[in-house]
């Protein structure tokens, strides 16, 4: 401090507080290291394929990165005038009112917790045959889904710093290898430049409301920018710009990948993707590239649905962290483990969910790879869907009433024309339910998944309207998370005096 | 202020420290809200400082006889744009706040510096010297909270400050409920206004450090 007292010099503290904030590259990085870009080219698109009988992902890809791209100029403009702005719940609560917003906190949570588990059932699925490949041992799939449920669960209670450097080493290995692995494949004998999964009519005939809801799937994670709008070097262009970049290139990244894909995969892609699942992206690319890339590629996959299970446990125990801080969870998630700030109570509960849902599909003998892991995932995207389309619609709300500091196309243009455009992909996605499962037209998950959602909000609010009447001062809060009123200490020393 | 006991903020450093052991309990970024509170807490008691509505108001611009908070106040002086609780606490827990209170317990014998030797070059720590002192703040808390006598007015801020950090869940562990409750009560009805203000600000930053993955 001494040392530091020459005078005129510029604000220290300014100075000080902006070498400690994040650039536009590791926001970027940040938020595509939970996008997990392999998970979704190697697991999710041709799963998706065999299951849906759709090849037109490339163009759906783009249309939704479109949609999210208009999405995200009121989204980021908002974060920049709210508290607690990486939950969208939050949005909700400023935008729309509090008991939508605790109804919407409610969706998340089960729209993250099905990703999480969802990419349980993929590792497990995924890593079995080649476990016994390398190593000659048949492990059943829950086995392996538990040792990777073990890991994320210990690492979600240690620090979370440590893993953000390899988190971000792992991405770009991930990056590189889709991009070769893609090249690769046009070099293929059989490679055929295919019109189909870049023809536009699709997204208009049957089944468009399921690819547009698979994109979705693989841009999750996008949203989570936000987290930094206080911590960035500029508010205004950092989180903006970072938002936008990983929305293009995770664009540009899956919409060619899947495009080489199809295009080497032959006459009829779905009878392939169907017969091969996740190996298809593997072994179209390894006659040109041979075994040990093969490997590599395996390997990477392994890891890149690792770094989705320890992203998505992260964003789920924040979740309910500021939840539990708010008081609108039992206080106790707003706990954490002092020597790693990692909220611990949030955490052990999505551990615990993660061992019930994996040991109940061991049980069942359900099969990991459809039923938890393109479901899981399928699920996981209807609800982040629905929740961009609401945080939307808030960011509406709470513009009309706070007009300050934006001009119109942030508060009214692009908000207005993205709150269209996803209704109408809302729309879509609801009505083609069925295909998007693969199963008959009013089967279980056809109306499960929307009445599940339905009532976490109807329930979510109604808690809210008891908050209100009972705790007045955690209702006050709703939203706020970290800066609520009622959080810890405050909470024991205030708001109990009025009860 | 520091004739029966240490500063505030050193009172906090040492709790948030495993006497045995000398190893920290929190992560540095917690630590550094917590004293970056502490310090400015010390400035109120000081009476240098007066606190509302998230703004930092100097009340006395003449140095404190004591260097760590003179140093703040330096700051603060020559910083005068700036008068948000939150960002000064932001600034001061950037590692100037921990430093600050470092020297000054180093500067009476309490803390000693060490090296440590790593693979990825030299680690530098402090540890606590005597671990019966190191461990007195924390004693002293949970000694009126069993016999349910009345803390003074900087044992009230550090009492804030050890729920704010989560340090509670080393410090106050062993309390039964009731006695939880006489300290919660205490803080309720005997901590300032500005002081409360101070302790919510120091505990929605630790809170928002988790959300933005910096904890």
């Amino acid at each position: 401090m001494s040392r530091t007292s020459t005078p005129a010099r510029p604000s220290q503290l300014s100075t000080a507080l902006a070498r400690d904030r994040l650039g536009v590259a590791a926001v970027v990085f940040f938020v595509m290291s939970a996008a997990a870009p392999l998970t979704v080219v190697a697991g999710v698109v041709p799963t998706g394929l065999a299951v849906t009988g759709l090849t037109a992902i490339s163009i759906a890809f783009l249309a939704v990165a479109l949609v999210l791209a208009v999405f995200s100029v009121g989204y980021v403009a908002m974060a920049r005038h709210i508290a607690n702005a990486g939950a969208f719940y939050a949005y909700v609560a400023r935008g729309i009112g509090r008991p939508f917003g605790v109804g919407a906190a409610w969706v998340a949570l089960l729209a993250y917790n099905s990703f999480q588990i969802a990419s349980y059932g993929g590792f497990g699925a995924i890593a079995t045959p080649l476990i016994a490949d390398w190593f000659g041992v048949e492990l059943p799939w829950w086995g392996i889904a538990l040792a990777a449920w073990a890991l994320v669960a210990v690492l979600g209670v240690r620090d979370v710093a440590v893993n953000g450097k390899v988190l971000a080493t792992l991405l770009v290995a991930e990056i590189v290898l889709v991009v070769v692995f893609s090249f690769a494949d046009i070099l293929t004998p059989d490679f055929a430049a295919s019109s189909a999964p870049l023809n536009p009519g699709s997204l208009a005939g049957t089944g468009a409301g399921a690819l547009l809801v698979m994109a979705v799937t693989g841009f999750v994670g996008f949203e989570q920018s936000v987290v930094f709008s206080e911590e960035s070097r500029d508010p205004r262009r950092t989180v903006p710009r970072a938002t936008y970049i990983a929305v293009a290139l995770i664009a540009v990244l899956y919409a060619f990948s899947a495009w080489a894909m199809i295009s080497a995969a032959g006459a009829d892609p779905v009878a392939r993707a169907g017969a091969e699942g996740p190996e298809l992206f593997f072994n179209l690319a390894s006659d040109r590239l041979g075994g040990t890339a093969l490997h590599l590629g395996h390997a990477l996959f392994l890891t890149s649905l690792i770094a989705a299970m320890i992203s998505f446990h992260n964003i789920i125990a924040r979740y309910t962290f500021s939840l539990g801080r708010e008081g609108v969870l039992p206080r106790a998630f707003g706990r954490t483990v002092p020597a790693t700030g990692a909220p611990k109570n949030g955490s052990l509960a999505q551990s615990a969910l993660g061992l019930t849902a994996i040991l109940v599909y061991a049980l069942a003998g359900w099969d990991p790879l459809v039923q938890l892991f393109f479901w899981g995932g399928t699920t996981g995207g209807i609800g982040v869907l629905l929740l961009i389309t609401v945080t939307s619609g808030a960011v509406l709300g709470y513009f009309g009433r706070h007009p300050h500091g934006e001009d119109a196309w942030h508060r009214i243009g692009a908000p207005v024309l993205g709150t269209l455009l996803l209704i109408v992909v809302t729309y879509l996605a609801l009505t083609n339910i069925a295909v998007l499962f693969g199963v008959a037209p009013g089967s279980t998950p056809t109306w499960a998944v929307p009445l599940a959602y339905a009532v976490l909000t109807a329930a979510g609010a109604g808690w809210a309207l008891i908050l209100r009447r009972t705790r007045p001062r955690v209702y006050e809060g709703i939203g706020l998370g970290a800066r609520s009123a009622g959080t810890g200490f405050s909470r024991t020393t205030t708001l109990e005096a009025h009860q | 202020m520091a004739t029966t006991q240490l500063p505030l903020a050193d009172d906090l450093y040492l709790a948030a420290h495993d006497s045995a052991r000398g190893r920290c309990l929190l992560t540095p970024a917690t630590l550094g809200l917590g004293l970056a509170a502490a310090l400015l807490g010390e400035l109120v008691f000081w009476r240098r400082l007066e606190l509302a509505d998230n703004q930092i108001t100097l009340l006395d611009d003449r140095p404190t006889p004591e260097p760590a908070t003179s140093a703040v106040l330096e700051q603060l002086l020559r910083e005068s744009h700036h008068r948000q609780i939150r960002d000064w606490i932001a600034f001061l827990a950037t590692g100037v706040a921990t430093e600050l209170v470092e020297r000054r317990l180093a500067r009476i014998g309490l803390v000693r510096r060490e090296e440590k030797r790593g693979l990825l070059g030299t680690k530098v720590r402090f540890v606590p010297t005597d671990p019966a002192l190191a461990a007195w703040p924390g004693t002293r808390i949970r000694i009126a909270a069993t016999r349910g006598e009345l803390l003074d007015g900087p044992d009230l801020v550090l009492t804030g400050l050890v729920l704010a950090t989560g340090l509670d869940q080393h410090v106050l562990v062993t309390l039964e409920a009731r006695e939880r409750d006489h300290l919660f009560d205490q803080l309720r009805r005997r901590l300032p206004a500005p002081l409360h203000h101070l302790v919510g600000h120091a505990e929605a930053a630790v809170g928002d450090a988790v959300m933005a993955r910096r904890a």
